[in-house]
C-alpha cells in the first residue's frame, strides 16, 4: 500500500509556539483513521498539516502527486444562514474541477445528484439547506466531498451537538462508504468512544504526545492510562469497546495535578 | 411632478446606478456578516472627501481636492486592504478593529470637515448631495459600476464558495485571501464612488437593506440578488418621487422608502410561513 501523506519527524508549529513535535506515520492508501484528542490538544494543527495549509517548522510533510481531499468540515465553520439549495451546496465541491469564472454543466449536476444517492438524501436535493436537521446537514457536506472524487476524505469532528441517533448514522455511513469503496478515511474527533468503534487505526494526541496504532494497540487500559495519566478501564459491551475512567480516578503521571 | 422628476433625472439615474452596484454587492456583505466592515469603509472615504475639502481650504493639494474621489478612493483602499489580509494575523478581535476604524475615521473626518473653509461641506459628509449629480457623474458611476458588476457575474461562484465555506474552499485549492481581497475592492471601490454623491447615509443604506429585503423574499441566492436589486431600485424611485414635489431630503427619503419595503417585506414573509 502507497502512503497518500507521510510525516517525516514533523515539528508543527504557530510561529514560535510548537505544538507538536517530531511525528513519523503514514496514512496510507485504504486506511480509516481515527484522529483522537481532547480540544486543543492539537488534532486541528495535525489536520492543517495534512491538508497542506500549515507547513512544518521543521522536517516534512508530504503528500502524494495528485492527491484530492473531500473536506468535511466542522458544523460552525459553515454559515447555514445562506439562501443555498442542497445541490448548490453539493456542487461546490466539483468548482476547483469546473475552473475559475466557468459554471458547472450537466455533467457535474449528474454527479452531485449521485453523491448524494449515495449518503441517502438524493430526494433532498432541491431543498433549502437551512431547512434539514443537523444529521441532515453533515450528510449533505459529505456529499460535496465526495463529488470531487477525492483520494481521501476528510472529517473533523463529524458528530458534534448530534443526538445519539444521528451519530450512529453518519459514523454508520462514513464506515459504510469505506467499506464499499475503498476509500481512505481520517475522522477527527475528541470522542474516543465514539471513534474507536468504527475505525481500523486510532492517532491518539494528549498534551504534546502522540501514539498511533491499531485500535487494539491504542484503546487498551496500559496505554490509555499512560496517555491520559488516570487510570482507564476499557470494557466491552455488545462487541463494542468502552472507555472509562476508573471511580476515584489518582493522577499517575508523574508533575501532572489533575485537581488543578 | 413627472415635469419635476425629469428636470432632475440625471440624479435619477445617478441614484438608480449607485442603487444597482451597492444592492447587488450588499448581498455579501449582509451574509458575510460584513455589515460594519461596510459602514467602515464608507466612513473611511467620508475621511478622504474630507481631507480632500481641508486641502482645498488651505490652498494646498492641487489636483487631489479638485477631484475629491482620489483621495476617498485612496482611503478606502486602505480600509479595504487593513479589513481582508489584517484580521487574521491581529490578536484583537475582528468586531473591535472595525470600530476602532470606524470611529477614528469618522472623528478624523469631523475634524478636517471643521477646518474646512468649503461651506456645503457638511452637508455633503452626511447626505450627500445626490440631486446635484450631473451627466458626466452618473457616467462616470456607471462606468465603475459595469465593470464591478461584471467581475461579480464572472466570479459568482467563487465570492459565494468563500463567503461560504472559506475552510473547504481553501482545501480545494483556493486562494481564499486573494479572493476576500477582490471582493472587498470592489466593495470598496463601489463604496468610494458612490460617497462622492449618495453620502455616507444612502450608501450604507443601499449596501443593507435592498439585500435585507431580498434575504426575507426569496429562498435562493439568485431571487435574493434579484429581490435586493428591485428594492434597491425601487426605493430610489420612490424616494426620487416623494422628495422632489414634496421638497424633502432626497436620500432620507430613499432610506424611508428602502426601510418600508423591509417592513412589508417582514410581512409577506411572517403571512408565508403562517
Amino acid at each position: 500500500m502507497t502512503a497518500l501523506v507521510t510525516f517525516d519527524h514533523a515539528t508543527l508549529a504557530y510561529g514560535r509556539r510548537v505544538v507538536l513535535s517530531d511525528l513519523t506515520f503514514q496514512i496510507p492508501d485504504g486506511d480509516f483513521l481515527g484522529l483522537v484528542g481532547p480540544n486543543g490538544a492539537g488534532k486541528t494543527t495535525i489536520l492543517r498539516a495534512i491538508l497542506g495549509t500549515l507547513e512544518p517548522s521543521a522536517g516534512t510533510v508530504t503528500r502524494r502527486p495528485e492527491l484530492r481531499f473531500g473536506y468535511v468540515p466542522q458544523r460552525d465553520q459553515v454559515d447555514y444562514s445562506f439562501p443555498l439549495r442542497v445541490l448548490d451546496v453539493v456542487l461546490m465541491g466539483r468548482y476547483d474541477r469546473v475552473g475559475i469564472g466557468r459554471r458547472p454543466r450537466r455533467d457535474d449536476r449528474d454527479r452531485a445528484l449521485a453523491a448524494l444517492d449515495a449518503v441517502g438524501i438524493r430526494e433532498l436535493a432541491p431543498e433549502p439547506l437551512t431547512r434539514l436537521s443537523g444529521g441532515q446537514k453533515q450528510r449533505t457536506l459529505i456529499a460535496r466531498a465526495l463529488v470531487g472524487e477525492p483520494n481521501l476524505l476528510v472529517l473533523d469532528e463529524p458528530t458534534t451537538g448530534m443526538d445519539l441517533v444521528s451519530t450512529t448514522q453518519i459514523l454508520g455511513l462514513v464506515r459504510e462508504l469505506h467499506e464499499r469503496t475503498g476509500l481512505t478515511v481520517l475522522m477527527v474527533s475528541h470522542a474516543l468512544n465514539e471513534i474507536a468503534n468504527y475505525v481500523t487505526r486510532i492517532a491518539l494526541v494528549q498534551e504534546g504526545s502522540f501514539r498511533i496504532g491499531a485500535v487494539d494497540e491504542i484503546v487498551n487500559e496500559r496505554t490509555l492510562s499512560e496517555l491520559y495519566g488516570i487510570p482507564v478501564e476499557v470494557d466491552s459491551f455488545a462487541g463494542h469497546r468502552i472507555v472509562l475512567a476508573r471511580r476515584g480516578s489518582a493522577v499517575v503521571k508523574p508533575g501532572v495535578d489533575r485537581r488543578a | 411632478m413627472l415635469d419635476a422628476i425629469l428636470l432632475f433625472r440625471d440624479a435619477l439615474y445617478g441614484a438608480l446606478v449607485i442603487a444597482l452596484v451597492c444592492s447587488t454587492l450588499g448581498v455579501y456583505v449582509v451574509l458575510r456578516r460584513i455589515v460594519f466592515v461596510g459602514a467602515s469603509l464608507a466612513q473611511m472615504s467620508t475621511l478622504g472627501i474630507a481631507i480632500s475639502f481641508w486641502l482645498a481650504g488651505v490652498g494646498i493639494g492641487g489636483a487631489l481636492t479638485d477631484k475629491p474621489v482620489i483621495l476617498s478612493l485612496l482611503a478606502t483602499l486602505l480600509g479595504v486592504v487593513f479589513f481582508s489580509t489584517g484580521m487574521r494575523r491581529a490578536r484583537i478581535p475582528p468586531d473591535a478593529r472595525i470600530g476602532v476604524a470606524y470611529v477614528v475615521a469618522g472623528a478624523l473626518a469631523i475634524l478636517f470637515i471643521a477646518k474646512a473653509a468649503v461651506g456645503e461641506a457638511h452637508d455633503i459628509f452626511l447626505q450627500g448631495n445626490i440631486l446635484g449629480i450631473t451627466r458626466s457623474d452618473w457616467l462616470l458611476l456607471l462606468g465603475v459600476s459595469v465593470p464591478v458588476l461584471l467581475v461579480h457575474a464572472l466570479f459568482y461562484k467563487e465570492f459565494l464558495f468563500i463567503s461560504f465555506d472559506q475552510e473547504t474552499a481553501r482545501t480545494l485549492g483556493y486562494r481564499v485571501e486573494r479572493w476576500t481581497l477582490l471582493l472587498y475592492l470592489t466593495i470598496g471601490l463601489a463604496i468610494a464612488f458612490a460617497m462622492q454623491f449618495g453620502g455616507l447615509m444612502l450608501v450604507f443604506n443601499f449596501l443593507v437593506l435592498p439585500a435585507v429585503t431580498g434575504l426575507l423574499m426569496a429562498r435562493g441566492m439568485g431571487g435574493v440578488f434579484s429581490w435586493a436589486i428591485g428594492a434597491g431600485l425601487t426605493a430610489a424611485v420612490i424616494g426620487f418621487s416623494l422628495s422632489v414635489p414634496f421638497d424633502l431630503p432626497t436620500g432620507p427619503t430613499i432610506v424611508a422608502a428602502s426601510g418600508g419595503l423591509v417592513i412589508l417585506a417582514w410581512l409577506v414573509r411572517r403571512l408565508r410561513e403562517r
